[in-house]
């Protein structure tokens, strides 16, 4: 009976219904969208930020004596300090967080005097990787400054990793009237090696005033085979919060555990230096706290924008509701005058809106889930992931919603004597 | 009674006589207005406001004298030239210890140096009992050279300086192994004056760049050249921010028209009666659009205000939990704002009438 009765109601009444879930559907439909993006708009911009902004992390040997380091240009002798193995570096990707590490560059640089046109200038030559493979296991994976310093700006053209061509940095190009296709001429101990100048790269940095050269041969020049005396490390990271600054030793197994299971940049740059004894991972902060703080604020944007639609959407629907229930007080005042007890009618009203906001819910969900996954093409190029938790937090609003804008309009309606409501009195 | 007057009753009795009815398209219109206000001021402020937390990034730009030094004249020039920036001298010598051992010892203003890299962490030290000149001490000489608690001296040349730790900073570069003393005290150690500076220019991008540009004319003997990676980092946000921004906006506010227009739409075909009644007793098509409309623009422009209010309390409530500094809208979004709330709120109770015509009076006063 009670069965029949509902579906009649849905039946006989079909216009309101349809108003009061397409209504439900829409409202629930923005939610969704905002919660989707407010939840994964961090990390989609901080992915972006990664691949355009550099680098997040630095290992460096760790140093008995200070660093005497001016412009990006070490003044100790390069056979000085310490260094760290070239060889260790592919580990990095096994680390726990390896799938965020988005790509490393390793630097060796040392002070050198160079023969271009027969004339003597003095600078820095740099050795990194440009775009090199990299093997690790059974997995190999691209790296260098091409992929991590994205906005390093060459005019001409990226040298390999395996050639003798090489980037001058614009400064020094200028100062010194180099241009793409010279030849530079640099003695070592066994040979005069010939480099030939591919590009001028602007990068806004030191490098703008060295010249940038493949490790190897660098490795080769200095003497130093092997060698690296720092490396830059792109990682995708979670902005930092108070857990993330807590000290690792300090920290017992299950907040250990929580804690390196956290991609902050503090346990990644842990696990790196877990990995490599003799080293030191610390975050670059001037990248990483800010862009942690930005990131942070654009989250919370979003939240509250979504709160705000929330709301917005709930009154919205809230009043619909109200308004579609108050028209059936002449059906709550048949129902009672023919025996029907206030919980009766009320289970069977309440039953009503609980099938619209499960059913208005879920249309939403979809809906909205389509228009968050559309946004995250346009704007990120990639999809928005949806939690399966705002699925549950957009039912439940949706038939919270439709329960409290019923439930008013019920309970207005009963106190209405069912006599004078069939009279068409009220 | 004359027929304007009679236009007045009608007006202001169907609303007070369906006062639920008419409640419901206030609040409708009051939320399509409320969100429309949040979504705009935020589309239009948000920029704004990032563009300040990119100030945090530190020196946007660096100067560079092309004769070495740059001088008081320089830097004149340049406040001058761009009033609303931040000029941070800096230079470095390499010095020695006590023990023999090298620094790099840098000369800049320390408050300006402090406040143009906000992201050190900086610890105070009791350098109470210590004589000598101010000095930032860098987390990694700290560690090497403040352990003893010995008074620190530092050795350039023929002369010597004994510093007194005022606090030990950490960066996560190059700087946590260097020690910063006040720039007068370091020329009058080393004899060398600074030749760059860290700006810190405001505004977008695109301003920074113009800005950039324009000092550069104006500065003849200094090359300024803007820190790539911050403005890379900043660009993407920026652009990032206001794109999603902007699609949001125009997803909720659609979204949020159509839940109102269902809703306006609901209301006026539930008074279909009212409709018939009025046809009956020989009211013209024109006068019953006219009534329906006026209706609508009345409670359209007062749900416009309140909504326009409610989203400007929003709005700053927004600006001040994020940005810690008020989000208002600009009062030239008042006017779109109730244009479209009046326009959308037209269109939505003014086209189901057209279904109403097309059914005779009589036959919905028989309800059938």
């Amino acid at each position: 009976m009670f069965t029949r009765l509902l579906f009649e109601s849905f039946r006989r009444h079909a216009r309101p219904k349809a108003l009061v879930l397409l209504v439900l559907t829409l409202g629930m439909s923005i939610c969704t969208a905002m919660f989707s993006i407010a939840t994964d708009v961090g990390d989609k911009m901080s992915q972006d930020l990664r691949t355009s902004s550099g680098a997040n992390l630095i290992i460096t040997p760790e140093e008995d004596n200070i660093e005497v380091n001016v412009g990006g240009i070490d003044l100790k002798p390069a056979k000085e300090g310490k260094v760290i193995s070239e060889s260790d570096l592919p580990g990095i990707k096994r680390i726990f967080w390896g799938h965020n590490i988005l790509g490393f560059a390793p630097f060796l640089s040392g002070w050198r005097t160079f023969t271009v046109n027969g004339q003597a200038i003095q600078g820095t030559l740099t050795g990194t990787y440009f775009n090199q493979p990299v093997q690790y296991g059974e997995e190999s994976f691209v790296t260098g400054v091409q992929q991590i310093n994205k906005f390093w700006k060459v005019v001409g053209e990226w040298p390999s990793d395996g050639g003798k061509s090489v980037l001058v940095g614009a400064d020094i190009a200028s100062r010194t009237r180099l241009h793409v296709g010279d030849k530079i001429v640099i003695k070592t101990s066994k040979a005069d090696v010939s480099l030939t100048i591919s590009g001028i790269l602007n990068s806004g940095n030191a490098e703008d005033q060295a010249i940038v050269a493949p490790l190897h041969l660098v490795q080769q020049i200095l003497e130093q085979p092997g060698a690296v005396q720092k490396v830059l490390v792109s990682a995708l990271t979670k902005p930092e919060d108070a857990f993330a600054r807590q000290d690792p030793s300090q920290l017992s197994g299950a907040a250990l555990e929580k804690w390196s299971c956290s991609p902050y940049a503090n346990s990644i740059a842990y696990q790196i230096q877990e990995l490599l004894p003799g080293t030191s991972v610390e975050q670059i902060r001037q990248v990483e706290q800010n862009q942690g703080r930005v990131l942070s604020r654009i989250s919370l944007l979003m939240l509250l924008l979504a709160l705000a639609t929330l709301a917005a959407s709930t009154l919205a629907i809230f009043a619909i509701v109200a308004a579609t229930m108050i028209q059936r007080r002449h059906t709550i005042g048949l129902l009672k005058s023919l025996g029907g007890g206030n919980g009766a009618v009320a289970s069977l009203f309440l039953s009503e809106a609980a099938l619209l906001g499960v059913a208005g819910g879920a249309a939403g969900f979809g809906l909205g889930a389509v228009l968050a996954w559309r946004l995250g093409q346009i704007v990120f190029g990639s999809t928005i992931s949806i939690h399966p938790v705002i699925f549950i937090i957009v039912l439940c609003t949706a038939v919270m919603v439709a329960f409290a804008g019923s439930a008013g309009a019920i309970r207005k309606a009963m106190h209405v004597d069912p006599a004078i409501v069939l009279r068409g009195a009220v | 009674m004359k027929r304007h007057e009679l236009f007045v009753r009608l007006l202001t009795k169907a609303a007070w006589v369906h006062k639920g009815r008419a409640l419901m398209a206030l609040l409708s219109v009051g939320v399509m207005a409320a969100m429309t206000t949040v979504v705009l001021t935020i589309h239009y402020g948000v920029e704004a406001k990032l563009n300040h937390e990119f100030r945090n990034f530190g020196g946007n730009a660096i100067a560079t004298a092309r004769n070495g030094v740059l001088t008081e004249k320089d830097l004149m020039l340049a406040h001058r030239t761009a009033g609303n920036m931040a000029i941070v001298p800096v230079v470095y010598a390499v010095a020695r210890t006590s023990t023999g051992e090298s620094v790099v010892l840098g000369g800049a203003d320390l408050h300006d140096l402090k406040e143009l890299n906000s992201w050190w962490t900086i610890k105070s030290v009791d350098a109470s009992g210590s004589t000598g000149v101010e000095a930032l001490i860098g987390s990694k000489t700290a560690k090497r050279l403040l352990q003893n608690g010995e008074p620190l001296t530092v050795m350039f040349r023929d002369k010597t300086l004994t510093l007194r730790p005022s606090a030990v900073f950490h960066s996560g570069s190059d700087d946590d192994s260097r020690i910063y003393v006040d720039l007068a005290q370091f020329i009058t150690l080393t004899g060398v004056s600074p030749g760059s500076a860290y700006l810190r220019i405001a505004g977008s991008p695109e301003e920074i760049q113009i800005e950039t540009e324009r000092l550069s004319m104006a500065w003849t003997g200094v090359e300024i050249k803007p820190v790539r990676q911050i403005i890379a980092a900043q660009t993407v946000v920026l652009g990032k921010t206001k794109t999603i921004v902007l699609y949001v906006s125009v997803v909720v506010i659609v979204l949020i028209m159509l839940c109102m227009a269902a809703t306006q739409t609901s209301s006026v075909l539930e008074r279909r009666t009212d409709f018939a009644v009025m046809k009956a007793l020989g009211a013209s098509n024109a006068g019953v659009n006219l009534l329906f409309a006026g209706e609508a623009a009345l409670i359209s422009l007062a749900g416009g205000i309140l909504g326009f209010m409610v989203g400007a309390g929003f709005s700053y409530w927004i600006g001040e939990v994020n940005f810690s500094d008020a989000l208002l809208p600009p009062p030239a979004l008042l006017l779109p704002v109730l244009l479209g709330s009046v326009v959308m709120a037209l269109v939505a109770s003014t086209a189901p009438l057209r279904l109403l015509y097309q059914i005779q009076p009589a036959s919905i006063l028989k309800g059938e």
